[in-house]
Parts: C-alpha cells; sequence; structure tokens
C-alpha cells in the first residue's frame, strides 16, 4: 500500500495576528481532497486561509507546502483580488502567467487554458469586457476562471461560492471537477451547508480556538448531538 | 469640538500674519503699488504684440505658412518637445523606480534606498537640473530634455508610490500567493489597476513640464523660455505678453487633450466624457459605417 504525499502539513501551528485564534493545528491535506472549513464568523477562518498562502506568518509552528514553487498554490480571497480596471481575459491569463514557464509555446499554452477556463465557467462571451462592469456572480466566476487556467496543486477558495445562485454554484462545481481530475486539494471557508454536502469530502470545524477535523459522516453525526 | 477647530484655524492665521509682519520690514512698500502696476500694465504690456506670430526676417521663411516659421510656433514647439521627450523617458524611469520604493510591493530594506533616491532627485528644481545639465553639455534643447526627465522621475516617482501604497491590497495578496515574480505582479496587477492614476499624472506632469520648459529656456535650456529672456532684456514686454498668452492656450489644450484620453479608461461616471467629445466619436463612428457600407 503506498501513502501519499499530502500537499499541505501544518504541525502545531498557532495562528492569529497578535492573540492566537486557532491553537495548535494539526492537519494535512492530501491531493484530490476538498476541504470545507466552517466557524462563526471572527473565529480565524479567514486568518487560517491566509497563513497557509504565506500572507500571515504563524504564531508558532510549522506550514509546509509540498506544492511545485511557479503557481502551486491557487487563492481566491473574500474580495476575490481581480483587478478591476482590465478585461476578463487579462485576469483570466495571470493565473495561466503564474503556472506556465518560458517556453516558446508559452503563449499558445496560456490562451488554450484561458479559452478552456471561461468556456468552463460560461463567460466566454465576456473576455473583452472589464471586470469593474461585471455582476457580483460573473466576477465569482472570474476569479474562479482565473483559478481554473493556473491549474494549482493546492486551491484555497474564501467564500468563492457565496453570492452565486444555486444554478451558478452548479456550474462553478462542474467547472472545478476538471481540477480535481487532476489531483487539485481545495480548502474553502463556506457558510452554506447545503454546498458542503454538495462538495466537500472533509470538514475543518473552527471551534473554542481548536480545529476539528471531521470526514462528512462525523460531521453530519456531530450535527445530529448539537440538535 | 467644532469651536476647538475654529481656535486652530484662527491661531494659525494669527501665527502666519505675526510671521508675515516680521518678515516685511516696510508696509509702506505697498502704498502705489497698484498704480505702479496699472502703468506697467498700460505702457508696456499691452496690447500684446502678435509679432511674435509672424515669421522671422532671418532664418529665411520657405515654408508657405509664416506662422510655422515665427518665434511664438517654433519657441513652443521646441518647449512642447522637450516636455514630451522628458515626460515619456522620466515616466519610464519612475515606473522602474517607484515600482521598488513602494512598500507594498518591496520589503522595507528595498523601498528605503530607492525613496531616498526619488527624493534626491526630486529635492533639485528642474532650474538647477537645468544649469548643471547646461555646464555639462553646453546650451540647448538636450540640456532641458536631460534636467527634466532628471525633475520628471523624482516627481512622478513619488506620485507612483504613493499611487501604488494606495491600491487594493486583494490583487496583490492573490499574487503573491500565486507566485507571480515582481515584475509580473508590476506589469499585470499593478500597473492596469492604478493606471488611470498614472495617466492623469503622466497628463499632469506633461503640462507642468511645458509650463516649466519656459523656466528652463531662461538658462539656455532651449524652448520658448530663451525667447522669453530676451524679450525681457530688452523690455519687450507686450511681446513677453504675447507668448505667455500662447503658453496658457497650450495649457488649455493639454488639460483638454488629458480630460479626453482619461474618459476612455475609467469608469462611467469618474471622468464624464466631454459632450463635444461623445458628438466627435459619434460622427467618427458614423463616417466609418457610411464609408463600410459604400
Amino acid at each position: 500500500m503506498s501513502i501519499q504525499q499530502p500537499v499541505l502539513e501544518l504541525k502545531n501551528v498557532d495562528i492569529g495576528y497578535n492573540d492566537a485564534l486557532v491553537n495548535n493545528v494539526i492537519a494535512r491535506v492530501l491531493p484530490g481532497e476538498i476541504i470545507a472549513v466552517l466557524g462563526p464568523s471572527g473565529i480565524g477562518k479567514t486568518t487560517l486561509i491566509r497563513t497557509i498562502a504565506g500572507l500571515v506568518e504563524p504564531l508558532q509552528g510549522e506550514v509546509t507546502l509540498h506544492t511545485k514553487k511557479k503557481g502551486g498554490l491557487g487563492y481566491i480571497p473574500q474580495r476575490l483580488g481581480l483587478v478591476r480596471h482590465a478585461s476578463v481575459r487579462h485576469n483570466v491569463t495571470l493565473g495561466a502567467k503564474a503556472s506556465i514557464g518560458f517556453s516558446k509555446t508559452m503563449f499558445e499554452e496560456r490562451r488554450n487554458r484561458v479559452e478552456e477556463a471561461v468556456k468552463a465557467l460560461g463567460i466566454e462571451d465576456k473576455l473583452k469586457e472589464p471586470v469593474r462592469r461585471l455582476s457580483g456572480g460573473q466576477l465569482r466566476r472570474v476569479a474562479t476562471a482565473r483559478a481554473l487556467a493556473q491549474r494549482p496543486q493546492l486551491l484555497l477558495a474564501d467564500e468563492f461560492l457565496s453570492e452565486l445562485d444555486h444554478q451558478n454554484v452548479e456550474v462553478v462545481i462542474n467547472a472545478v471537477q476538471t481540477l480535481l481530475e487532476d489531483g487539485t486539494s481545495i480548502i474553502m471557508v463556506e457558510h452554506h451547508e447545503e454546498n458542503v454536502r454538495l462538495f466537500a469530502t472533509r470538514i475543518w470545524v473552527i471551534k473554542d480556538n481548536q480545529l476539528h477535523d471531521y470526514s462528512l459522516k462525523e460531521w453530519e453525526q456531530s450535527l445530529g448531538e448539537e440538535e | 469640538m467644532r469651536g476647538g477647530w475654529i481656535i486652530a484655524v484662527l491661531s494659525l492665521l494669527f501665527l502666519a500674519w505675526f510671521v508675515l509682519n516680521d518678515l516685511v520690514d516696510d508696509w509702506g512698500r505697498l502704498e502705489g503699488g497698484m498704480d505702479n502696476l496699472v502703468i506697467f500694465v498700460e505702457e508696456s504690456m499691452w496690447p500684446p504684440n502678435w509679432s511674435v506670430l509672424e515669421a522671422q526676417s532671418y532664418p529665411v521663411c520657405e515654408n508657405d505658412i509664416e506662422l510655422f516659421c515665427s518665434v511664438g510656433y517654433l519657441g513652443m514647439m521646441e518647449t512642447i518637445k522637450i516636455a514630451f521627450v522628458s515626460t515619456m523617458l522620466g515616466f519610464i524611469g519612475a515606473l522602474c523606480l517607484s515600482s521598488l520604493a513602494a512598500r507594498n510591493l518591496v520589503p522595507l530594506y528595498v523601498a528605503l534606498p530607492f525613496r531616498f533616491i526619488l527624493a534626491a532627485t526630486r529635492s533639485l528644481p528642474s532650474l538647477i537640473w537645468a544649469i548643471l545639465f547646461v555646464i555639462i553639455i553646453g546650451f540647448g534643447p538636450l540640456a532641458g530634455v536631460l534636467a527634466m526627465t532628471f525633475y520628471t522621475i523624482g516627481y512622478l516617482g513619488k506620485l507612483q508610490y504613493e499611487t501604488y501604497e494606495g491600491m487594493p491590497s486583494d490583487c496583490l495578496e492573490v499574487s503573491r500567493a500565486m507566485g507571480l515574480s515582481h515584475p509580473s505582479t508590476v506589469v499585470s496587477v499593478v500597473i492596469p489597476e492604478t493606471g488611470n492614476h498614472l495617466l492623469s499624472q503622466l497628463m499632469f506632469m506633461f503640462e507642468y513640464n511645458v509650463r516649466h520648459g519656459t523656466v528652463i529656456g531662461i538658462v539656455g535650456a532651449g524652448g520658448i523660455g530663451y525667447y522669453i529672456t530676451t524679450y525681457l532684456k530688452f523690455l519687450q514686454y507686450d511681446k513677453v505678453l504675447a507668448l505667455l498668452i500662447i503658453i496658457f492656450f497650450v495649457v488649455v489644450v493639454i488639460d483638454l487633450l488629458s480630460l479626453m484620453i482619461r474618459s476612455f479608461v475609467t469608469d462611467e461616471g469618474d471622468v464624464r466624457r466631454p459632450t463635444w467629445l461623445k458628438g466627435m466619436i459619434k460622427l467618427w463612428k458614423k463616417r466609418g459605417s457610411s464609408s463600410d457600407a459604400e
């Protein structure tokens, strides 16, 4: 039996800015896993994602990413991080740029990835449109297309399914399936339990300054016990 | 609270008055000053002498249109050329340096030396730069171009890094997390996101350089300033006034041009496209479609 190499390891990590919001996090993420991070507002979900992304230093412990150096990590923040004054094509191309190195075929590769990504998200008619003119739902699809074009090994997504109606959630999830087929892992902060059931394979619940790691079944049971 | 503000403003005004009073040794000088100005304008400046727009006697004008051989046209064109080239060179130089001076793009130990370089470049006024370059390479437009390029780098560099520091952090965080390199982040994220501000600063700098082209011309660095100095020396103030009116006209045109260019890159409602421009665009599109039909 072969042991899979994790894409992310958290060893005794304390997360927070000045005071720890979450203490002693020990976790690992395997390729292809979809982890939903749950917990009330202000508990430290976004800080956890930002710490994994390398934007916040952990107060203690070690965060190890086993991803390739160039474009191995994808990130969709709450505010999406799109270049508002540029076009949809420009924004989606950023993802491809992050992961495709210099080669003779790089421009063609980038173009192909962008076309595939926007097609999967149904925004191919918006390519030339400046991002600032799009609706909230369309913006989320552009941010997802950027991640799709990047093809990261680990995607961090902070509430990227919120503001989307049921139909759009399905479009985004179907599009992301192509990433999952390639073995991408996803850690996503999510508030809607129905989205978690639809999508996640494991659940991290932040409660009482601790991170609790559940399988989907264990989480359902814990919900039943709470009720 | 409101009363506190009023007291603070009044105190500052009083302090300013106190300092001014200390600086001025004789208030009696103001007496009759207005009369002097009226006499000077009536006798020496007014009306402007528009012969500056007629062809010079030497060299002989070979152009059919006399205006193109005039002091006003030649001087203004040289000033515009100097301002254009130095603004472009300065803009590129400032873009390179400012991205290394912005605290949100590079660590503090990188930003500080570049801020120091920009501050040093900016602290010398363009006139001093012009004197330096006239000493180094002699009189002429090249000294003017180099002087204004250096000043532009310092001035625009500061405006640019302050603009970068004020941009939303989320797109920078995404590019950092994705592993985009510093040059890629600057070219693909920072410049497009702040493009409207950069363009506005570029147009402001061009206008500034046109106006200052007149000043650096005084020390022999070329442009309309050279003619202004000559007329001042010969006390031909009516010609100086005519040249100043030409400069004012060019500055207004640049301002309109700036409004027009920025209207293409901003959100609708941020900078409104002027009605005359909308009309022109409509007419142009109409002409385009009718010529396609033919």
